[in-house]
């Protein structure tokens, strides 16, 4: 009897010991984070609004910024959010957000945290109807920098003038882009085109092109072969030459059309993958614009 | 303090892992006295990664539900491995090294197809969080489940392990008895998979058996000191995880591997 009192508490002592060694220390830890964590955190969602958030926010010091989806998701349509993503919610001070739809489970993320300010870049544009690829037109992107450096220059009025200052030179960059798209815009205009993805829609807008047929090629789309014959018959009966896709996922279907019709058809990028680099934006859209000239002459 | 805890049940998904951990630590506990006793932690092993195999058929098969076709085989798996082991033509080691090795080298190939292993690499280290409601529902029906089986067959599983011949001209169904426990230890190490990960499930089931068996002296104890073990592990590695961004299922076999290291001491200088 002696020994069985003994032993159960030997096991009390160590079992207590552990749990006292795990809690005490893990307070600390939780203690010391929670105290640099006075730091400001900004949430973006996704890839295009990060670069957007990280040249509004160059020389912001004690700032963390992060992106909610890796740089490899791509566009956030059916994204679900993971314990992680809401953990960092939880500690972020400004969440960052396209708008337009594009973010589907921000309703769930306003109710879970009503503190959160949610900067909604697309606040107020002009946006194409289901459609929030606004980042596609420069012109959109330029509006959506404004609504997202006055979202921040308000959640953080400190350094709001930095703010001010960074989307006065990054703007300035946008807009040499947009001119660039100006001077052959005009070529182009009327044009009849297909799209494979929606994305598109934008930069056919920019250039006053008309959109004959879209399919919307991503992640999870199957095409059926009733489609496939609807793209090649639209082809055929607007005469369309032109055809917008995007490479990770029209390239299949862009070569049969290849194949199949007189169409050429060109890859955009969309955008939504990518580093961290901040000139990634200005770059790809360059590319972009390069390509659209190809196509003026 | 108190502001702290408040955060930990802040969250549905800290609340369904923290039931997932009261409802499964106990049941590893229990299995793993009786899979310790009977030297069967190679065995419980080998079915940790034959998980992997399970996932692949699924994929082949295009089953969405992984967890389906990760059962079915892994019952299967369990109740061959069986089979052979009665036949033995080598030694149990040996011959649960060979299909082990042979099956997840399968599951490796089929998964590893186009360069996608990466979407499932996850299943190695575990994922706590990722627990619904409904896999809690499962492993509520497995818990009962092997109550009962415990209640009325631990200590023909006793004797088995002590002595197999001697049991089976006592008439009892050793076959039987056998081939229940390793699918019952198939379904629930294929049901936390998920969350211990394949790397570590075995440490859960053996070690708060081992702990247990270093310091108690008959099956009473056995049992409640094991599955005490487990569930403290469980509780505090859940705990320690939340706040220090660490993966659960190592934290737990942290903690669990304290307590064995605590009671080897004692055990041996008793």
């Amino acid at each position: 009897m002696n020994r069985k009192m003994h032993k159960s508490c030997f096991v009390a002592i160590l079992l207590s010991a552990i749990a006292i060694v795990a809690f005490g220390s893990t307070f600390f830890y939780w203690n010391r984070q929670n105290r640099t964590e006075e730091e400001f955190t900004i949430v973006t969602s996704f890839y295009p609004m990060y670069i957007a958030a990280e040249n509004l926010t160059e020389g912001r010091e004690g700032l963390v910024l992060k992106s909610l989806s890796e740089p490899q998701t791509g566009c956030l349509h059916d994204y679900q959010l993971t314990a992680a993503d809401m953990k960092l919610l939880s500690t972020a001070d400004v969440f960052v957000v396209n708008g337009g739809g594009i973010e589907e489970f921000l309703t769930d993320v306003a109710a879970q945290y009503p503190d959160l300010v949610i900067v909604d870049a697309s606040q107020g544009l002009e946006l194409l109807e289901d459609n929030g690829h606004a980042w596609m037109s420069v012109a959109l992107h330029r509006q959506q920098l404004n609504n997202i450096a006055r979202g921040l220059a308000e959640a953080d009025p400190e350094y709001a003038d930095l703010y001010r200052e960074n989307y006065g030179i990054y703007d300035e960059k946008l807009k040499d882009l947009e001119q660039e798209q100006q001077e052959f815009a005009g070529d182009l205009a009327g044009e009849q085109i297909i799209l494979f993805h929606e994305a598109y829609a934008y930069v056919a807008r920019d250039y006053g092109m008309e959109v004959v047929y879209v399919m919307d090629l991503d992640e999870e789309r199957q095409v059926s072969a009733g489609e496939v014959a609807d793209v090649l018959r639209a082809i055929a009966e607007d005469d369309v030459k032109i055809v917008l896709a995007e490479e990770q996922y029209g390239k299949e279907m862009g070569d049969m059309v290849t194949r199949e019709s007189d169409a050429k058809v060109y890859y955009l990028d969309t955008l939504v993958r990518g580093d961290y680099d901040k000139d990634s934006y200005l770059e790809r859209m360059e590319a972009n614009i390069s390509i659209m000239r190809g196509l003026a002459k | 303090m108190i502001e702290m805890l408040q955060q930990f049940f802040q969250f549905d998904f800290m609340k369904r892992a923290f039931v997932a951990i009261l409802v499964i630590t106990p049941l590893l506990g229990i299995l793993g006295t009786m899979i310790v006793h009977k030297r069967m932690a190679y065995f419980s092993d080998a079915l940790g990664h034959s998980a992997l195999t399970g996932i692949a058929i699924g994929v082949v098969l295009g089953i969405t539900d992984t967890n389906l076709s990760m059962i079915i085989f892994a019952v299967v798996f369990a109740l061959l491995l069986n089979a052979i082991n009665r036949r033995a033509l080598a030694a149990t080691d040996t011959i649960i090294s060979v299909f082990a090795s042979c099956s997840t080298a399968v599951g490796l190939a089929i998964l590893s197809m186009g360069g996608n292993f990466s979407k499932y690499s996850a299943i190695l280290v575990g994922d706590i969080l990722s627990i619904t409601a409904e896999e809690i529902g499962y492993l509520l029906v497995i818990f009962v489940v092997t109550l009962i089986f415990w209640a009325v067959a631990v200590n023909t599983l006793n004797a088995i392990s002590i002595h197999p011949t001697l049991a089976k001209s006592r008439h009892m169904n050793v076959r039987l008895i056998e081939d229940i426990f390793a699918v019952l230890i198939a379904v629930i190490v294929m049901l936390s998979i998920k969350w211990v990960g394949i790397l570590l499930i075995n440490a859960l089931l053996i070690l708060p058996a081992a702990s247990s068996r270093n310091i108690s002296e008959n099956m009473r104890e056995y049992h409640l000191y094991s599955v005490i073990f487990s569930l403290f592990s469980g509780v505090v590695g859940l705990f320690v995880s939340y706040y220090t961004n660490v993966a659960t299922g190592p934290m737990i076999v942290i903690v669990a591997s304290l307590i064995y290291f605590g009671t080897y001491l004692f055990g041996k200088n008793r």
